[in-house]
């Protein structure tokens, strides 16, 4: 086993960490990095709820090699609140339109659609839906997610 | 013991004892060669790590060939349209180049996985992986396209056509080689195509049925100059439909003439009895639609619809 | 979709005046919290990743737990050597059955299911060794080291199977666990006045819950000698009960401590037990805290079930739609173990369940069904959202569309006929005499939807189309409650001397919104604001016993320990204020913080004044409330009785396009109405009812637990597909309120109910589009396709 130090950007903090050479970035970040937010549900790219933004872009981080991370920027649902505690406009739509049940895919829901408004501020419903498509949610029948992202968006104007 | 440990317990990680990060192709190469073959290349890793967690796969060293130089660009010369091996299907998806020179390849692109899966799934790993039915493999086997693969012998040329030898098996070795390019001829001026995808679920789902067709004509005297159908997963293999295409070929551009070539592909198909992608009665059923469906669209974007 | 308020959008029908004597009701006056669509208690924690789920919590020092698992679906354990698996550094434990240090069986009502078997093994993934490892990965090297010998024995897969004679004994007791009979009236009198008789087989398979959150457990040995099991539970004090014996421990020894769920839909009622007796059986031989967790496919290979069901169904009616008889069969597939599944006196059970509800919410005079509980070398059957009613409403609302369509006359005429109203009687003979706003439901759907004029105009979408369009109807009714000794429910209300309020309840939070609605009814009762009041989580040191949190019960069954917990505190609030004021205490309200007189609303005190004057004054500030339904009664052979003290009532309707050239089909507008008695907050009620719409969307559609001599194929979620966000339409809810009067403000339960007229609404609806009737679930492409031909190919255009 070779070991590999790499360097990446989280959350807008540089940080350097020891990973080992086959660790995959989720359990780098729960594990290592002890942010918990990015959930595990299947480890096989089908749930979604892993999902996290490397250099903006969303990715499921339970196939990624945490060494995919080095040079990059990598962030979770942890840094989308403001460093005072301000929430991100989706999560204050998340909690006004009621879209959170178990919350096991909130993260990855969340990150999807920061994704989609940071390329698209105002997108149509389908285009919503199809941003989302990557993360599955058994609790909610995903009418409140779609209304959500709606709302944050208005609420961007 | 008489059962595979594999199939009834799960590990949650994935074994590699080394992670490379070659800089170059050659580095690459040698890197893989020092392995003996125990070595695999990763790119976006989506069809590799799952492997690996199951243990389908192991593996002594991972060999990441994301950030060698020139893997990412799509550019058309001429006629020729050619992807580097590290393009991901999110980029191929949305590329103007691809949607104007394959609208059938950009489809299949934009259907794989999911959108965390297309920002860092490859093409060349999706043809890699050697699956039948593989959302980007078919429209590239339609399109008669050609890959670049770099071995320690120096580069080569394979057509896709014959490019499959079974079941996850290619003529590139995963151990050794490296899928470095892969090029099409743009469609066009006679020439249209189709991706027909039929699943169990609206998204994030693998097909039950793919599509992929291409079809040349000469408007002017309502013939087809050729046409290509490859299916999956009909076969262990994605398949071309040879003897439908063989009957298309010079043949007028006619409702009958699509019948019999429809008939034909649905003979040629044999898809094996699955209880999760549906029977082969009913998957050779859908050969007849799909490829009836996808001979129109592409005969009405060749410019010589069917009445 | 529209963005309105949706407490805009509940109608309330019906306020009966109640009988606060008789019952823990509150008078339904103006509310100030309960009927409000409150932000939930715990978003802000869920939208910023900060709320830990079991898996998220430190796990230093602990082992990892792992099973071995059997290869086969039946087999005898001739052997089994651990010598090596022992030796390999970092393994704390290998255990066998020998090594259980108390009862080896566990189960939810028998405990047949062996924490390590001991002789045999009944289902592909039953645990057969357990291992204690430093690390997962240790862990997992040691099973591949245990050595077992097996004898392959016949295996059996289907009920009927099962049943014959010769069949391989899955338990020595025997393959049938129960028969159970309901008889009302004479069936073949009621047949012979049928002028047209239906009859038809339906068929649904085993269904995963697949909660997003994979079951995980940690156990740990307590310094003073208690078991500590902490873990996603929907049931603690299930699990509780389960793992004393197990330990050969009493129950006060066991203290289970319920985190967060992701997701539980009635499988991790049953699940924590099976991961909970494990994980502590090896914390017990280890001394060590032991972690346990699934990958999701241990998820799908180990974990309950939806019961699959053959259901047979014979149903008649007159001329003019009269319904006059009713007889049904139902194998229902229990699977290796019995788990949730078997007859718990008077009215518990799947089939028993299945049986209650299986004639529909529909008037008759003469109803026979026959309810067989199976063992089989299948995955065992447990509860999952609706527990035997999804399976029966699939056979009886396709069977009264079929029915229809016999009698030439319309899906909604024929339930206008027969739907259950104020005073009918029931299949079980019960009689309902209050809270049935079925009728209503589908009064106020139809107007919503606008069915009897898009029912006349499917057809194909446009000249060129390939695709029909159809709509349908499921209409449906559900229990609150579970019609057995579990339903009695305590709850603790602390109010401190700064009016802040403490509540300990046994419920659970899975995502249903428990965690605010409860406090919603306890800051309603004691008057004063959600804010005020905390939850103390579920844990069996602290709170009461509180049963399950399954059944549609907590709302409803918690909701009123609530609020007779709450009024023994407000007594005291109310007897100090009245000597404060000087006002007779039935002059007295408290509302938002005050205490005021009703007749002069001027004259008011600070809620944390008066709490204060209480502390100071030695007035008690602690209530405890218990609340069980009317004892439910069912006879053991006729299954005549009351099972169920109250239902919830719903219509559901659908529009579909479904391609007639490959049998795709998307489900494209939906309206579901509900009687819920009361919204208690309407945005979470929404919320269960577009969730509950997707997964009954699911079950119509494409899911499937696919098993193959034993052998399940789609273990992952790549294959064992749910409803992606491209698969469900936008759901309109339609709230209407029928007053329970034996129900907090006049609620009644909503959990389940939104699921299981959705699947046959879908399936009716996909019939009426191409003339095509899938009658074996699920009604995915290829059934889609064959059911068209069957029918004699796609309609004409």
């Amino acid at each position: 086993m070779s070991n590999l130090e790499i360097t990446f950007v989280l959350n807008g903090e540089r940080v350097k960490v020891v990973t080992a050479p086959d660790a995959l970035l989720v359990d780098l970040l729960r594990d290592t990095l002890g942010l918990t937010g990015t959930k595990v549900g299947c480890r096989e790219g089908e749930c979604g709820a892993c999902t996290v933004l490397l250099d903006g872009k969303p990715v499921n981080s339970c196939l990624l090699p945490a060494v995919k991370a080095a040079g990059r920027s990598v962030t979770t649902i942890e840094g989308l609140a403001a460093a005072d505690g301000t929430l991100h406009p989706l999560q204050e739509a998340f909690t006004e339109e009621g879209a959170a049940q178990c919350g096991f895919c909130t993260p990855g829901m969340i990150l999807n659609a920061k994704a989609l408004l940071d390329a698209n501020p105002h997108p149509q419903e389908g285009e919503i839906r199809q941003a989302l498509s990557g993360v599955l949610c058994r609790c909610t029948g995903y009418g409140k997610i779609v209304a959500a992202v709606k709302t944050a968006s208005q609420s961007r104007k | 013991m008489s059962y595979q440990f594999n199939e009834f317990h799960w590990a949650n990680d994935i074994k590699a004892g080394q992670y490379l990060q070659p800089a170059t192709l050659a580095e690459a190469l040698d890197m893989l060669a020092s392995f003996g073959g125990k070595a695999r290349v990763i790119a976006g890793g989506t069809d590799l790590v799952p492997s690996l967690r199951q243990r389908h796969l192991e593996v002594e060293a991972l060999v990441d060939v994301s950030r060698l130089p020139g893997m990412d660009g799509i550019a058309r010369q001429g006629e020729v349209v050619s992807l580097g091996g590290g393009v991901t299907h999110a980029q191929a998806a949305s590329s103007p180049v691809v949607a104007e020179a394959a609208g059938l390849l950009a489809a299949g692109a934009g259907s794989v996985g999911s959108p965390q899966i297309r920002n860092v799934g490859t093409l060349a790993g999706n043809l890699i992986a050697g699956q039948p039915a593989a959302d980007t493999s078919l429209p590239l086997l339609a399109l008669d396209a050609w890959v670049t693969i770099a071995s320690p012998q120096g580069q080569r040329e394979e057509p896709l056509n014959g490019f499959f030898l079974g079941k996850g098996r290619t003529k590139l070795d995963p151990g050794r080689e490296i899928m470095t390019g892969i090029h099409f001829k743009a469609l066009g001026q006679g020439r249209g195509g189709s991706y027909q995808r039929l699943a169990k679920r609206k998204a994030m789902t693998l097909p039950m049925l793919v599509a992929a067709v291409v079809a040349g004509v000469d408007p002017g005297r309502k013939v087809f100059t050729g046409a290509a159908i490859a299916l999956g997963p009909v076969a262990p293999t994605p398949l071309r439909a040879a003897q439908a295409e063989a009957l298309l070929a010079g043949a007028p551009v006619s409702a009958e003439s699509v019948a019999a070539a429809v008939e034909k592909a649905s003979e040629e198909s044999s898809p094996r009895d699955s209880c999760l992608r549906g029977s082969c009665d009913y998957r050779r059923e859908m050969v007849k639609v799909f490829v009836r469906r996808g001979l129109a669209d592409a005969l009405a974007q060749a410019g010589c619809p069917l009445d | 979709m529209d963005k309105t308020d949706a407490k805009d959008q509940v109608q309330v029908l019906t306020k009966t005046k109640i009988d606060l004597s008789r019952l823990a009701c509150a008078a339904p006056a103006a509310n100030a919290v309960v009927g409000q669509s409150l932000q939930r208690t715990d978003d802000l924690l869920k939208v910023t990743g900060k709320l830990k789920y079991q898996a998220d919590l430190p796990k230093e020092d602990c082992l990892h737990g792992k099973i071995l698992r059997s290869p086969y679906p039946h087999a005898l354990i001739k052997s089994i050597k651990t010598d090596k698996a022992k030796s390999l550094p970092g393994v704390a434990a290998v255990l066998t059955a020998a090594d259980v240090p108390g009862r080896n069986g566990f189960g939810a009502i028998i405990p047949d299911q062996p924490v390590i078997c001991a002789d045999k093994v009944r289902f592909v993934g039953d645990g057969v060794a357990l291992v204690a490892a430093e690390t997962e990965k240790i862990a997992l090297e040691a099973l591949k080291l245990i050595e077992v010998e097996y004898e392959v024995l016949p295996a059996v897969f289907d009920p009927r199977d099962s049943l014959a004679e010769g069949a391989p004994k899955v338990h020595a007791q025997g393959n049938l666990i129960s028969h159970d009979k309901l008889r009302k009236g004479d069936v073949e009198k009621g047949f012979a006045e049928a002028e047209v008789i239906l009859e038809r087989t339906y068929q649904v398979p085993f269904l995963e819950h697949a909660y997003l959150e994979p079951d995980v457990v940690l156990a740990a040995l307590q310094p003073d000698g208690v078991m500590l099991v902490q873990g996603p539970m929907q049931a603690p004090f299930t699990t509780r009960r389960n793992v004393a014996p197990v330990l050969g421990l009493p129950i006060n020894k066991v203290r289970c401590v319920q985190i967060h769920m992701g997701g539980g839909f009635g499988g991790k009622e049953d699940s924590p037990i099976d991961l909970g007796c494990r994980a502590a059986v090896l914390a017990w031989h280890t001394k060590r805290p032991v972690y346990m967790s699934l990958e999701r496919e241990e998820v799908t290979l180990q974990t309950c079930k939806r019961h699959p069901m053959i259901m047979q169904v014979k149903i008649g009616a007159s001329k003019d739609g009269k319904l006059t008889a009713f007889e049904g069969v139902i194998y229902d597939e229990q699977g290796a173990y019995a788990s949730l599944g078997p007859r718990l006196p008077p009215a518990g059970g799947s089939h028993v369940h299945a049986m209650v509800m299986m004639a529909g919410p529909y008037e008759m005079s003469h109803v026979k069904v026959d309810a067989y509980l199976v063992y089989t070398n299948h995955p065992y059957g447990g509860a999952m959202r609706g527990f035997g009613a999804p399976q029966v409403h699939i056979a009886h609302e396709q069977a009264m569309d079929e029915l229809a369509a016999l009698l030439g006359i319309s899906p909604l005429e024929i339930r206008r006929i027969n739907a259950f109203k104020l005073g009918s009687a029931t299949a079980t003979g019960q009689v309902l005499d209050q809270s049935v706003g079925l009728r209503e439901t589908l009064e106020a759907c139809e107007k919503s939807f606008g069915f009897s004029k898009r029912f006349k105009q499917a057809g194909y979408i446009n000249p060129k189309s390939s695709k029909r369009r159809g709509v349908g109807v499921g209409m449906g009714w559900y229990r609150t409650s579970i019609g057995t000794f579990g339903d009695g429910c305590g709850a603790n209300v602390h109010v401190h001397e700064d009016g802040s309020v403490l509540l300990f309840t046994g419920i659970t939070e899975m995502g249903q919104g428990a965690f605010t609605v409860l406090p919603q009814i306890c800051a309603e009762e004691l008057g004063v604001c959600l804010e005020d009041v905390r939850l103390v989580k579920p844990d069996t040191d602290q709170v009461p016993e509180s049963g399950p949190t399954v059944g549609s019960r907590s709302t409803t069954l918690m909701g009123n320990a609530i609020i007779l917990a709450a009024r023994q505190v407000k007594e005291s609030i109310l007897e100090k204020a009245s000597e404060m004021l000087m006002v007779p205490v039935s002059r007295l309200r408290a509302s938002q913080r005050k205490i005021f007189d009703c007749e002069n609303p001027e004259r008011s005190l600070e809620f944390k004044a008066v709490a204060t004057a209480c502390m100071a004054t030695g007035k008690r500030l602690i209530g405890q409330g218990w609340w069980a339904p009317p004892m439910a009664t069912l006879d053991k052979e006729t299954g005549q009785g009351n099972p169920y003290h109250v239902y919830t009532y719903s219509t559901h309707m659908a529009e579909v396009e479904v391609d007639v050239e490959t049998g795709e089909v998307a489900v494209t507008d939906y309206v579901a109405a509900f009687d819920v008695g009361k919204a208690i907050n309407p945005k979470a009620l929404e919320g269960q009812i577009e969730g509950g719409v997707a997964m009954g969307l699911g079950y119509a559609l494409m899911e499937e637990v696919a098993i193959v001599q034993g052998y399940t194929k789609n273990l992952g979620l790549n294959n064992y597909l749910i409803p992606t966000i491209m698969d469900v339409p936008n759901v309109k809810s339609v709230i209407l309120e029928m007053t329970n009067n034996l129900g907090p403000y006049g609620a009644k339960g909503i959990g389940e109910m939104p699921n299981i007229p959705a699947t046959p609404a879908i399936l009716n609806a996909i019939a009426h589009a191409c003339g095509g009737r899938v009658r074996s679930l699920p009604a995915d492409p290829e059934k889609v396709f064959w059911a068209i031909r069957e029918a004699g190919g796609p309609p004409p255009r």
